[in-house]
């Protein structure tokens, strides 16, 4: 008996969606409009916070002890330092290192320093980070573990402020679009059912005579806001896909693209969830869409 | 059972539509309703399916006040009425068959019950062999007829018809009176808003007449007029 009834309004639904041809229609392309751009921006958002985080990867700061502190010092500032939170990982680098290094850097005319008995340069400690947000906090408690031995902490603190505020915009931006989509939406799909709801009330008045229920004379207005919703939610997800793929391999062999070192993530991995994402915004915009419709007509 | 206990209806327009009716129609009675244009029959239709609300007074349907009804209990109340129109308000782009099963549907009734009831209600009404075709391919009678299969299919204890011969030439409409009767001898209880004279004088049933509003006369065998 249930399947009965179910197949029954799930088949009204789809009648409803033929019968409106020209609004539904609208609807569908408004809706998949909709999901074109939040896909784009969701992507965009994506990719962008991806390549943050491989440039969060290497941000951090690093400590830098007074000539003269003792390697036993050193090693124990070292564990303590490894027991705080958000560290993501803490490398020695001794003072001789460092004098290569710099060696190394100014090439030919490096040899000049040579002859430099002793290493004027201290040993230090480089200290990435897996949370940028805790950076401020860290280097304070650094700052009183290494005490009086301290010469100095150099970090990117400016650096880290601005990826931080990137990345913060662009998920706010995707937020609100998201947000304004979805009302945008949702105006559409209930002015559609509206339509659909007017052309068929003759037949919910008939409906109401013969003793239905409310929530029987709406199911079928909200299986139809539902279709609408699943139908622009694979479209868009196809759309979307196919022109990722098909953008994305010329993008990454531009100059630009190589310079920076930017890698893409692949549609795939972005899926699932963009698949979801489209799936609940269909099903939820059709279902509150057409249930605001029905409200006043359903009245009395 | 329907009892009216001093009904009035004033529209927000200031119409006095009804005046403090009150009457009894028992289990299996036929009653006629008739009046001139105007003086409140469809209201008290309308009343009694619950569509407008009773400025004062009490409408108990089959031992149930429905003064207070929950309005989400409405469509449970229209379940044990039929109602048909003089419009007919068939679906255009159903079957006759389709039409009637629609009914049964909206009630959740199951699909061998639906199979059982759908041909046996059309066959009372002597439309087996229409029902595949279209409203518009039938005659005003036999849209009628479908109507009234309509608005049995789910075994209504009342039958409620408003002016249901007001689009029909009077043999058709006599036809039609004629089944409401056979209708009404296998115990529903029917009431017809009408204004069809001949057939009322005729069929010797109780005629509840109301004159704006008012009701004056209510007679167990009466005809149209008081003088008959
Ligand atoms: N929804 C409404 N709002 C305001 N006034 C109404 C409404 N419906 C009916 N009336 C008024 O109430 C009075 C009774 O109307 P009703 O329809 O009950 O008459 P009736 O006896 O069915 O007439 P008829 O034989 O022409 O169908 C009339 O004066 C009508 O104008
Ligand atoms: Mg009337």
């Amino acid at each position: 008996m249930k399947y009965n009834v179910i197949s029954y309004l799930i088949g009204e639904g789809i009648r409803n969606v033929f019968k409106n041809k020209k609004s539904t229609i609208s609807a569908l392309t408004v809706m998949f409009l909709c999901m074109v751009i939040f896909g784009i921006f969701f992507i965009l958002s994506e990719n962008i916070s991806n390549i943050m985080n491989t440039v969060e990867e290497a941000q951090g700061f690093s400590v830098f002890f007074n000539l003269g502190t003792s390697q036993e010092r050193i090693s124990d500032v070292g564990e303590q330092i490894k027991t705080l939170e958000g560290i993501k990982n803490i490398e020695f680098i001794s003072g001789e290192e460092s004098l290569n290094e710099y060696k190394e850097g100014l090439g030919e005319r490096g040899s000049a320093l040579n002859g430099m008995e002793e290493n004027f340069l201290p040993d230090a400690y480089k200290v990435t980070l897996s949370d940028l947000s805790l950076n401020e906090q860290i280097q304070q408690k650094v700052t009183e573990i290494v005490g009086d031995d301290l010469e100095e902490i150099v970090s990117g603190d400016d650096e880290i402020a601005i990826i931080m505020n990137i990345g913060k915009g662009i998920r706010i931006f995707t937020l609100v679009l998201l947000m304004i989509l979805i009302l945008f939406a949702i105006v559409i799909i209930s002015n559609t059912i509206k339509l659909s709801v007017h052309a068929r009330r003759k037949e919910i008045s008939i409906m109401k005579y013969v003793g239905a229920t409310n929530s029987f004379i709406r199911w079928p207005f909200i299986v139809e806001g539902m279709i609408i919703g699943i139908v622009a939610a694979l479209i868009a997800v196809l759309i979307v896909g196919l022109g990722y793929n098909a953008i994305i391999p010329g993008l990454s062999e531009s100059n630009i693209v190589q310079k920076l070192e930017i890698t893409f993530v692949s549609f795939n991995d972005m899926f699932n969830l963009l698949m979801i994402v489209y799936f609940v915004l269909g099903i939820g915009i059709g279902i509150i869409g057409s249930s605001i419709s029905m409200k006043k007509y359903l009245e009395v | 059972m329907i009892e009216f206990r001093n009904v009035s209806k004033t529209y927000i327009t200031g119409t006095e539509a009804v005046n403090n009716a009150n009457f009894v129609i028992e289990k299996g009675e036929f009653a006629f309703l008739v009046g001139s244009s105007g003086s409140g029959k469809s209201t008290l239709i309308k009343l009694i399916l619950k569509e407008e609300e009773p400025t004062s007074g009490n409408i108990i349907i089959n031992g149930k006040d429905t003064t207070f009804l929950k309005k989400n209990r409405i469509p449970y109340l229209r379940r044990s009425m039929g109602v048909v129109f003089q419009d007919f308000r068939l679906l255009p782009d159903k079957t006759v068959y389709e039409n009637v099963a629609f009914a049964m549907y909206i009630v959740k009734a199951t699909p061998k019950h639906i199979r059982r009831q759908v041909p046996m209600v059309l066959s009372l009404v002597g439309l087996s062999a229409k029902a595949k075709m279209y409203p518009n391919e039938l005659s005003g009678g036999e849209q009628q007829r479908v109507a009234l299969a309509r608005a049995l299919v789910n075994n209504p204890s009342m039958l409620i018809a408003d002016e249901p011969t007001g689009n029909l030439d009077p043999d058709t409409a006599w036809d039609i009176m004629m089944l409401l009767n056979e209708i009404n001898m296998r115990g529903t209880t029917v009431i017809v808003a009408t204004h069809a004279k001949d057939i009322v004088d005729r069929m010797k049933k109780r005629v509840i007449q109301i004159d704006k509003g008012n009701i004056v006369r209510d007679d167990k065998k009466g005809g149209y007029d008081s003088e008959v």
